[in-house]
């Protein structure tokens, strides 16, 4: 196999600048009354008004192709409250699923 | 998978578009219906669009090409994660496509028109400061923001790192659009959130370790972007202090694993030193048949080092690995992180 990687060129990462922001210590966030993507394969969020409601919801896809939705549950104000996580539906009615590895 | 909210086809309704694990970039097309079966993105050959490692499901096995590599490509690409956006401000959307194996980001250019893509047959690859970007620990996602607030969308990268809680964890970049506001250029990144050490000692996790993906959004309504990232956390709980028995227990139960260990490796040793000259589908063959006649030795060391371990998790509080949403509130409050100029 050929070397992964050139040694002699520089990579953009080796200039990274210290503009760093100012973020609270994180939390883990809630759906329902558990934690939301807890267990997930390799949990991936999105933000996104998935019901069109105008409150923005978390969209949770995965390694394995599945895709949940747990939905704003109180005002774009404040602390975000989300509601359970249940899995997107494609539009036979059947969960939306990526799974095609 | 990391899933992009776009209009992929250009028809007006939000389409979904992700890279997945096969090593392709996907699509399920929006609709009055809801959303459709995904399917691939397809180049203008008609082929699945990917970098080198690929799933090939007609053998149902790993594979690779390197028929789309630009000049100067080096090593197994390995595409994961995929955004659609507009790179050269030509009015299409081109495809961003990021290295799972690799902390290299590349591109296929769209020839096409809004709806009606044609994909370039190169995967070139993307610099930000006149160098390729490098995602430290590899591409988990990357996603589109515009950070600092300038207009332009900016790029920005999560990272996978050890992601059983073996070295350093990912973090978050991002990269600055520094292009004229019609073709994209990158800047040199920022960093948003550091790598993780992995090294956390307490009852609960304390952060995202490996594995980051992130989205942004001003989720608290305080007029900045705040971060949620999904990843695996690992912590230990804190060790509680051992008497001299104890601690000799704690040592002669990490000599029996160890033991296990070595008992395992030799007996797949013995299996592997029988396939002799065999090749192809006859040693697969070979290999099940002299793998099943060993199971009951694989068993006995299975359960041998399970015991081990549940009784040293009683005195040494075994490393604790799952997966979560955090939220990085970001306390810059209307003035985000300082423009990266």
């Amino acid at each position: 196999m050929r070397p992964l990687l050139l040694p002699l060129l520089a990579c953009a990462a080796a200039t990274a600048v210290a503009q760093a922001p100012q973020f609270a210590p994180p939390v883990r966030l809630k759906a329902g009354d558990k934690f939301l993507g807890e267990g997930r394969l390799y949990p991936s969020p999105v933000l996104h008004d998935l019901d069109g409601e105008g409150r923005v919801d978390v969209v949770v896809g995965d390694l394995i192709g599945v895709l949940t939705v747990a939905p704003r549950a109180n005002a774009a104000a404040g602390t975000p409250a989300y509601g359970s996580e249940t899995k997107v539906l494609a539009a036979d009615g059947q969960p939306l699923d990526f799974d095609n590895w | 998978m990391s899933p992009q909210f776009v209009d992929f086809d250009a028809d007006g309704q939000l389409d979904i578009v992700a890279g997945i694990f096969d090593g392709s970039p996907h699509v399920s097309r929006g609709s009055k219906q809801g959303w459709q079966k995904p399917e691939q993105i397809l180049g203008r050959d008609g082929a699945r669009i990917v970098l080198n490692a690929f799933w090939n499901f007609d053998t149902k096995k790993w594979d690779s090409t390197h028929a789309y590599d630009a000049p100067g490509h080096e090593g197994e690409a390995h595409a994961t994660s995929t955004l659609a956006f507009d790179v050269d401000g030509d009015g299409d959307l081109d495809l961003l496509l990021g290295d799972h194996e690799s902390g290299r980001v590349f591109w296929r250019r769209n020839d096409g028109a809004p709806g009606k893509p044609a994909f370039d047959l190169v995967n070139q690859p993307v610099t930000a400061a006149g160098a390729r970007i490098d995602v430290p620990g590899t591409v988990a996602t990357m996603r589109l923001v515009d950070w600092n607030g300038d207009g332009k969308q900016d790029l920005a990268c999560g990272s996978m790192g050890g992601s059983f809680g073996d070295g350093e964890g990912g973090g978050v970049w991002v990269w600055p659009n520094v292009g004229d506001g019609k073709a994209a250029a990158w800047g040199a990144p920022i960093e948003l959130i550091a790598r993780s050490q992995q090294d956390h000692v307490g009852d609960a996790p304390a952060r995202p370790d490996a594995g980051l993906y992130m989205d942004f959004g001003d989720v608290d309504g305080d007029g900045d972007l705040d971060l949620l990232v999904g990843a695996y956390s690992h912590w230990r709980a804190s060790p509680k202090p051992l008497d001299a028995a104890q601690q000799e227990r704690v040592a002669a139960l990490q000599a029996a694993l160890k033991d296990c260990d070595a008992r395992f490796q030799q007996v797949l040793k013995e299996v592997n030193d029988g396939l002799g000259d065999a090749a192809g589908e006859a040693r697969s063959k070979l290999y099940t048949e002299r793998y099943k006649a060993r199971q009951s030795d694989f068993q006995a060391i299975g359960k041998d080092r399970s015991a081990a371990q549940k009784e040293l998790d009683t005195l040494v509080p075994p490393r604790q690995r799952k997966s979560f949403v955090w939220l990085y509130e970001n306390l810059a409050a209307k003035k985000n992180a300082a423009p990266a100029k």
